[in-house]
């Protein structure tokens, strides 16, 4: 038995939401049908005119009424510190501890109790609102989001300032996409459809294989995100990978199916259980799940077999992801895919 | 295989004012999975038929209120968001506005959410007919 319990982030209908088949109403409902009781929301996303309507007590009223009408309970709340909303300045240190209080306020008024929020917000905007937080009840939880992993010197900067504050409403939220084995095969199947050869598939397959059994390098701390991910592919072989795609006669589709490998990795999943104190909640992130309930690229019962092992009793909550390698040239069926990956989660944990 | 649309495909039409054809303009909705204030549009790119038009020709409509690109820069009211899986309408300036008939728009959306060490460039390409 485990006390690990299952939810759906909305983030996972979208292309259902973006077409008009799903409201929120319907995003909930399909929640509840899968069989989770979590339930994770991106308010940006499906709330018209944010953050005002959370403002109101008519739309929380609703929302706690759809809450009871079916059986979810509201498990994490994903903000957005939108610290470049003008383009000819950063937001100053205040403006962003006010807009994180903000959200703080937001997900604790539609009774979230952990805020995700993005790697890129600053430790001190984190530490600035930390009173807020505690005040609120609500724990800030940092995403750790491919190519970014625990246990590495990116998360030793954060790990360092829990333990110099002392604080419990800081810690982590992992996302699967660390737990990559392979590229998820509907990133190869669109780069087949664009035009993509086989040989240089196998050049970038090959090379990820040789990154899983070797380890990846790991991303260091710098407030430059696209100088720290860039020193990370190129510590982890990527000019080599390009040029021997390049030699093999590689086009556009082959070079993009290149450069997004870059997006996936894999960490051991032992990094869970030794941060298992710091996990406030999970992405469960997937790219796609098979009829036989197999998810190709994230090795979820390895991963959930580590949160089992570690006695973690929040919420792995699916995140699907599979969508945007479609929707150019297919259909998308993220109730389907939401549908499987819950019934794959729920035959891991064991109940 | 059908991809997801991106345009209204009824919406491409010319525009008039004052008995006179201006321009033209179309619906279209965001490349990006939640909704964002103007100002974090930085840009939009349109070409019809090989010709690309001036940034200072082009403006969008949500909720009712226009705005120039340059005007974009400062939007940031909860009244004008650009929501996620909602039309907004672009209107471009050109006088005697597009022929009748058929045509190829290439559309480029730039999108610079405050967390990506990058801009987002959705291109948006599509035959229409006027």
């Amino acid at each position: 038995m485990s006390d690990i319990k299952r939810c759906v982030s909305l983030y996972s209908y979208q292309d259902e939401f973006y077409l008009g088949k799903l409201d929120l109403e319907g995003c909930l409902r399909e929640t509840a049908a899968t069989g989770a009781t979590g339930v994770e929301l991106l308010a940006e996303q499906m709330i018209r005119k944010f953050p005002l309507p959370i403002e109101t007590k008519d739309f929380r009223d609703q929302w706690f009424e759809w809450m009871k009408k079916y059986n979810l309970t509201p498990a994490c709340y994903d903000a957005f510190l939108e610290n470049h909303i003008y383009d000819n300045r950063t937001l100053t240190l205040k403006e962003q501890v006010n807009m994180m209080n903000r959200d703080i306020r937001l997900a604790s008024l539609l009774g979230f109790p952990v805020l995700r929020t993005l790697v890129s917000t600053p430790m001190d905007v984190i530490e600035g609102s930390l009173p807020y937080a505690e005040e609120m009840g609500v724990k800030i939880g940092l995403e750790v989001h491919a190519p970014f992993s625990l246990n590495s010197g990116w998360a030793d900067g954060y790990m360092e300032m829990i333990k110099r504050t002392g604080t419990k409403f800081f810690g982590f939220v992992p996302d699967m996409g660390i737990f990559c084995k392979n590229i998820p095969d509907v990133v190869r199947d669109k780069a087949r459809r664009h035009g993509a050869k086989e040989e240089c598939i196998k050049i970038v397959d090959d090379a990820y294989a040789k990154r899983v059994a070797n380890g990846f390098t790991k991303i260091k701390y710098d407030l430059n995100l696209g100088k720290a991910n860039m020193e990370y592919r190129m510590a982890n072989g990527m000019a080599e990978m390009m040029d021997a795609v390049k030699a093999a006669g590689g086009g556009p589709a082959d070079l993009e199916y290149a450069g997004s490998s870059f997006t996936y990795s894999w960490s051991e999943p032992q990094d869970i259980i030794d941060n298992i104190d710091y996990i406030f909640h999970t992405h469960a992130k997937f790219y796609n799940v098979h009829e036989d309930l197999e998810e190709t690229a994230v090795a979820l019962p390895e991963v959930i077999e580590a949160y089992k092992k570690a006695g973690y009793t929040g919420f792995l909550s699916s995140e699907y992801e599979g969508g945007e390698h479609l929707r150019a040239d297919l259909d998308v069926d993220s109730i389907e895919q939401v549908r499987r990956h819950q019934a794959a989660m729920k035959k891991y944990i064991g109940k | 295989m059908a991809g997801r649309p991106i345009y209204r495909p009824s919406s491409f039409k010319n525009v008039e004012r004052d008995g006179n054809v201006v321009g033209f303009s179309f619906d279209w909705k965001a490349q990006y999975y939640r909704s964002f204030t103007l100002s974090i549009l930085r840009d939009l790119v349109i070409k019809v038929d090989g010709q690309e038009y001036n940034r200072d020709d082009i403006s969008i409509t949500v909720n009712g209120a226009t705005f120039t690109l340059e005007e974009c820069r400062t939007v940031v009211d909860p009244e004008y968001r650009w929501e996620f899986g909602e039309y907004a309408t672009v209107t471009v300036l050109k006088e005697g506005g597009l022929s009748k008939g058929k045509h190829y728009i290439e559309a480029v959306q730039k999108i610079a959410p405050s967390y990506m060490p990058f801009v987002i460039e959705a291109p948006c390409n599509t035959e229409f007919e006027i």
